[in-house]
């Protein structure tokens, strides 16, 4: 099935799932909000990171632990 | 020219001589608060009383005397932080912050608190709960957020020196904008107790603005407890990497970058290498998630019902908006953090700092923060955050020093970034590249410092 992109599905549903309300203004700001993050998202999501290994809590003042 | 516009160091240095009274160091900062600050909105807060004092109560420290200005993201003893917002998301009152002790225990003397866009949420300073904080060099342009208002202060010469905050760039765009050196510390090195994300961040840091890299030294020794000991570039291995953040920038910045890397290597007798720095889209919307998920700070859907309706209908949107962010994805942007934290160590065996434009356009107008790049018309923060989440994804350090100006007269900045506690490296390199510009850059006056006369807004 092909991803879905479209704010006027996924924003209000899931504000309405979520319980929280929105004027016309916010809506459009959070549509405006998820045309711009949803592709970099997306990209991030499809990267394949499957053979990186978390870091266990790491101290981020320093390079990380070989 | 008044004592006032000596250097951070020269005030300090000359209070410590006697050759200047703290007491009227004070006064007249308070007085050009007064006559510059209407124009540029850099200071939303005076309190001369706590001002003076901090002064009486002040040690023999590195900073005795100074006045300062800190950022609305802290409290302070007598004030609750604002975040530059009508409501914050989180509880807040008057307290000992991490840098207010820092800057009290250096002597320093806490003249203002500086504006700041809108719960820190933008690199361009165009939205606050006090107004927006407007550039020096053009009253019409953005500051550069969310250090807006220091950073203005700075520009204008309210202060020689402020204090602001950083999770995506938020003190190296603000001071790229201004013509300001700004230095993002080492993730976890300068204080930041007391911030309202203190408890939960990865990403934000506290760190100076200031006109340049010496007074970022001194500056950032009062921030991090410890003496920023001056060093050798000598050698300095530049690395460059090839990649939007380099690549899809206004000509104007491009070429005075690439002259300023020059002008580094030659002056440190280094070497400049082209590098391979992979998935640095990924990397920047991990840095976005990451941040992002921190500022839900518990928030409820009860609560975001309620907002405030004094905050901006931006961020009311966006606030809202965060709450749909997937878990997925922050998990995956923590397991590109762990593969960008690893290239990086990898990448500084080769080469000392990474170089490229701090932010890829001069400051765009407060009416309409939209960037021309060679990819088309984009948002200053969509533009700007390519250059600035790396650093706070990984924790590594940054900094923004200025390099020249537009055909229009605005500030353009050159980002340099350092291995995890190499922030001594970046003012080491950043002094290394004000010698080899002849300062010019930093000395350099906004019309408003120079003039002590409001420009026509």
């Amino acid at each position: 099935m092909e991803a879905s992109n479209r704010a006027d599905e996924f924003v209000p549903a899931g504000m309405a799932s979520l319980g929280i309300e929105a004027d016309e203004i916010e809506a459009a700001v959070m549509s405006a909000a998820h045309q711009m993050f949803w592709p970099g998202i997306r990209e991030l999501i499809s990267t394949d990171l499957s053979d990186v290994a978390p870091e266990r809590n790491p101290d981020l003042s320093k390079p990380p632990e070989s | 020219m008044t004592e006032l516009d000596l250097s951070l160091r020269g005030q300090a240095a000359a209070i410590a001589a006697g050759e200047i009274d703290p007491a009227a160091l004070l006064d007249a900062a308070l007085a050009r608060i007064e006559e510059r600050n209407p124009t540029i909105n850099a200071v939303v807060e005076t309190f001369p009383d706590r001002s003076r004092e901090m002064l009486a109560a002040a040690p023999e420290g590195p900073l005795r005397g100074v006045p300062v200005v800190i950022k609305d993201e802290w409290p302070l003893p007598w004030r609750a932080q604002r975040f530059g917002a009508a409501e914050m998301f989180a509880h807040t009152e008057p307290a000992e912050s991490g840098p207010y002790r820092a800057l009290r225990d250096a002597g320093a003397v806490i003249v203002g608190v500086g504006n700041m866009h809108e719960l820190g949420a933008s690199s361009t300073g165009n939205t606050s709960v006090y107004g927006a904080a407007r550039n020096p060099w053009d009253t019409e342009r953005c500051p550069g957020g969310s250090s807006s208002g220091p950073a203005a202060a700075v520009a204008a010469r309210l202060v020689a020196g402020a204090v602001g905050a950083d999770g995506l760039g938020s003190i190296r765009f603000p001071a790229a904008y201004c013509g300001l050196t700004g230095l993002k510390p080492t993730f976890g090195r300068s204080a930041l107790d007391g911030h309202h994300a203190a408890a939960v961040t990865e990403t934000i840091v506290s760190g100076p603005l200031c006109a340049d890299a010496a007074d970022c030294r001194l500056f950032g020794s009062a921030l991090f407890g410890e003496s920023l000991e001056g060093g050798d570039a000598s050698g300095l291995r530049i690395g460059v990497v090839r990649d939007t953040v380099s690549e899809d920038v206004a000509p104007e910045v491009g070429d005075a970058c690439e002259a300023a890397i020059e002008a580094l290597r030659a002056e440190t007798g280094g070497e400049v290498k082209e590098v391979e720095l992979a998935d640095l889209a990924p990397a920047t919307m991990s840095g976005v998630l990451i941040i992002n998920a921190e500022m839900l700070n518990g928030i409820t859907p009860a609560q975001l019902n309620d907002v405030d309706p004094e905050l901006s209908p931006v961020n009311r949107g966006f606030v809202k908006y965060r709450m749909l962010l997937p878990v997925a994805a922050v998990a995956q942007a923590k397991r590109m953090r762990a593969l960008m934290r690893r290239r990086l160590a990898a990448l500084f065996e080769q080469v000392d700092v990474l170089a490229w434009p701090t932010v890829p356009a001069v400051a765009p107008p407060l009416e309409a923060p939209l960037v021309e790049l060679p990819s088309g018309t984009l948002t200053a923060d969509q533009a700007n955050v390519r250059g600035g989440a790396l650093a706070n994804l990984t924790g590594i350090p940054g900094i923004s020093t200025p390099v020249g100006f537009s055909s229009d007269g605005l500030p353009i900045g050159l980002q340099l970034q350092a291995e995890w506690g190499r922030d001594e490296l970046l003012l080491d390199a950043a002094e290394a590249l004000e010698r080899a510009n002849g300062r010019r850059w930093v000395e350099l006056l906004s019309p408003l410092a120079a003039e002590g006369e409001p420009t026509e807004a």
